[in-house]
């Protein structure tokens, strides 16, 4: 009688952890859910007196008269990615390329955990460095107006991502199996022919899946770029005019929550921005997941 | 052999204008100088090279034709910028001003360096390709130069931020500065009630996010059996992980501040939130890196699935776990956005304690990165800049020390265990 007790209270007892761990495994999926309840349900109220298209189309955005248009936070980040994605590949790829394939053993056992560490500088302190030393350069060596501007956003941002471009690329490039490498260099291909044509088209599944990322966390990213880019919403003129203050997603959302009154039009549009930022970010994250799920199915164990 | 001396004072001077011109495009000195100097160097590339060219083609005979076109054509940008130099078409008075209606002006200053880079880099294409031929090892010779001078500039662009944060703050910093409250809008005193208030807020981030991705690792690596489950959780968190630190704070403000304010306890709950993903990532990692046989031996000897996880895999993974919990300390300590709204105000009166060893929860409190934040809005105003830097090293250390320590503890234990 005993004994069937106790195994019993076993069982209960091993079938209560096991629900218990399934309840807190499903909680990142509803933090997920909740994320986007919260959003939707605090911007639903933009979206439905403004119009959705007036709003994501309109090119002005005045908070002080109530004119909210997303189109030049939407040109601004857009521009501010395309020039940071370019900074932070020219900078990090090359520098992955090093790590991988060029430096030898010993500074490799050095520089890799020194660049993994910098990935952690906080991006407070990122726009401080921003505010002191870039800005102030561009604006005396530009003759700017002010130095905050598209273009500080974009260096800093471009920089500040390096450490995670170049971690990433590493391990797809070192993730192409030796016999590949080898197999080029005994065909008489030299080093560079060999990674050109080999361990690079081998990795560019990676390489695309740090970029996708890197896409996100640059239009993601919020205090470095709220500190220099100038927080001023409106489309450059002209369009290519990246030596004018601008303003982002993650910047107006920042520079402008904390003076809102709650529940006013203000308040309900920064949600609404919010939410096309988690739409577009989502969007970027499931695509790196799912081409990262490619690369494991197409080099097995790797 | 001797043919190669040529281009290689070519190189030689082309990479000393390379790299000077661009130091005086950070630096900005004044060019009256060095202007001379580089019209001087830029005869001599362009001698050399001009030189090389002609002393090689009897040697390689028509070979010599494949040099191609762009040879000369550097070769006349070259002597066409020494011109411009000397006679005086670039003038200290140039300004270019605001082109196409940019918001900015390109002085001399900016001119010159800019095309006496791209002058050099020209001329160290050339000469290389002249050195080792336009095939394939030319090629790699060029690629790899490129790739070995940017990995360069790269690390010391990385080393210089590091070094001029620890250079700047070591200043501010003192024992005082450590172990009192700020005064006066942070122009004085030190920043002992941030650390206290980053404490308990990357604490109680480490109470919420451990249980939920430390379990969620162990239900999704040793339990679950549904792929469609695993792979929608893998999904959530993967979206979790991308999800930008600012709508993080948007949701802790719509949904937390208004049931417990803006408090201590929202802005812990959020920072966990935050901190799932990696967390449950690192977790998973060390679980996959216990083999199978321990977990077979440990069920073999009767023991149930939970004995097995809690005593013996758990055990076995203890490293792994432990850095991931350190890594979600650094990444709790290094958020700004999330907690703007709800957790932090720019106070100086030391958290309070509820009897005396727990912290009230709903009490707002300051912490190192926002502190910071203030500080910078405060640049132009008041005389912050020197607790700025000191701040900004504090919290540096903070995240740099942990996240060094997980290194340390995962190259320690990958040393230590061999299965």
């Amino acid at each position: 009688m005993g004994l069937q007790k106790i195994k019993l209270q076993r069982k209960f007892k091993e079938h209560f952890i096991e629900i218990t761990l399934l309840a807190i495994a499903v909680t990142s999926v509803m933090v997920m859910l909740l994320i986007f309840y919260f959003l939707i349900h605090e911007s639903l109220k933009a979206f439905i007196e403004l119009g959705a298209i007036p709003l994501l189309t309109g090119a002005k955005w005045h908070p002080a008269g109530d004119i909210y248009g997303l189109l030049p936070l939407i040109a601004n980040s857009l521009i501010i990615t395309i020039i940071a994605l370019f900074i932070n590949i020219l900078v990090g790829l090359p520098l992955a390329i090093f790590l991988a394939e060029l430096a030898g053993p010993r500074s490799k056992a050095v520089l890799k955990p020194a660049i993994e560490l910098l990935a952690g500088v906080p991006s407070i302190v990122y726009g401080f460095l921003g505010i002191i030393i870039l800005v102030s350069y561009l604006q005396d060596t530009f003759d700017m107006l002010t130095g905050r501007s598209i273009l500080a956003g974009s260096i800093l941002l471009g920089i500040m991502f390096v450490p995670y471009m170049t971690t990433i690329c590493e391990d797809a490039l070192r993730a192409v199996p030796g016999e590949f490498k080898e197999g080029s260099l005994a065909l008489g291909a030299n080093r560079w022919q060999t990674i050109r044509h080999v361990t690079i088209p081998a990795a560019s599944s990676g390489i695309t899946a740090a970029v996708i990322l890197n896409i996100g966390s640059i239009i993601g990213e919020t205090m470095a770029v709220l500190l220099v880019v100038g927080n001023v919403a409106r489309i450059p003129s002209p369009i290519f005019n990246i030596f004018t203050q601008g303003a982002t997603f993650t910047s107006v959302i920042a520079g402008e929550m904390g003076e809102v009154p709650r529940a006013s039009m203000h308040y309900h549009v920064l949600f609404a921005v919010g939410f096309v930022l988690l739409i577009i970010v989502s969007i970027l994250s499931i695509v790196a997941d799912l081409t990262r799920e490619r690369i494991r199915k197409k080099f097995g164990g790797y | 052999m001797a043919l190669k001396i040529l281009p290689a004072v070519a190189f030689g001077t082309c990479a000393v204008l390379f790299i000077s011109s661009l130091i005086c495009l950070l630096v900005q000195p004044s060019l009256e100088l060095i202007a001379p100097l580089w019209a001087a160097l830029l005869t001599i590339a362009a001698a050399a090279l001009a030189a090389s060219i002609i002393s090689r083609r009897p040697a390689r005979g028509g070979k010599g034709q494949e040099t191609g076109l762009y040879i000369y054509l550097d070769l006349i940008l070259l002597a066409a910028l020494a011109l411009a130099i000397v006679a005086g078409f670039l003038s200290p008075d140039l300004v270019i001003k605001r082109p196409l209606g940019v918001g900015a002006s390109f002085r001399y200053e900016i001119v010159l360096p800019a095309l006496t880079a791209a002058a050099g880099v020209l001329g160290i294409k050339d000469s290389v390709n002249l050195i080792y031929g336009q095939g394939a090892k030319g090629r790699e010779a060029l690629v790899f130069l490129a790739i070995r001078f940017s990995a360069v500039l790269a690390l010391l662009l990385l080393g210089g931020i590091l070094f001029i944060i620890i250079y700047k703050g070591m200043g501010a910093i003192s024992w005082e500065f450590l172990t009192t409250p700020h005064r006066s809008l942070g122009q004085k005193g030190g920043i002992s009630t941030v650390i206290a208030g980053t404490f308990w807020m990357v604490l109680g981030a480490i109470v919420v996010s451990a249980p939920l991705g430390l379990g969620a690792a162990i239900y999704m690596h040793e339990y679950s059996k549904n792929p469609r489950l695993k792979r929608t959780i893998t999904i959530a968190v993967s979206c979790l992980n991308g999800v930008p630190s600012v709508v993080f704070g948007l949701f802790g403000l719509a949904f937390l501040v208004s049931t417990f304010g803006v408090s201590l306890l929202a802005g812990s709950i959020v920072l966990g939130l935050i901190n799932i993903p990696t967390i449950l990532l690192t977790c998973q990692e060390a679980l996959k890196s216990v083999p199978n046989s321990l977990r077979e031996g440990s069920l073999a000897l009767g023991a149930t699935k939970w004995q097995t996880i809690s005593r013996v895999v758990l055990p076995s993974a203890m490293p792994g776990i432990l850095t991931g919990l350190i890594m979600g300390v650094a990444k709790a300590s290094g958020e700004t956005a999330p907690i703007m709204w709800t957790a932090v105000t720019f106070t100086a009166t030391p958290v309070q304690m509820v009897y005396g060893i727990i912290p009230n929860v709903f009490q707002p409190v300051n912490n190192l990165d926002y502190h910071l934040l203030n500080l910078i809005y405060f640049l132009g105003a008041w005389d912050v800049e020197a607790n700025a830097w000191g701040t900004a090293l504090v919290l540096i250390s903070l995240v740099l020390g942990t996240n060094m320590l997980a290194i340390l503890v995962r190259n320690h234990y990958r040393r230590k265990i061999s299965w």
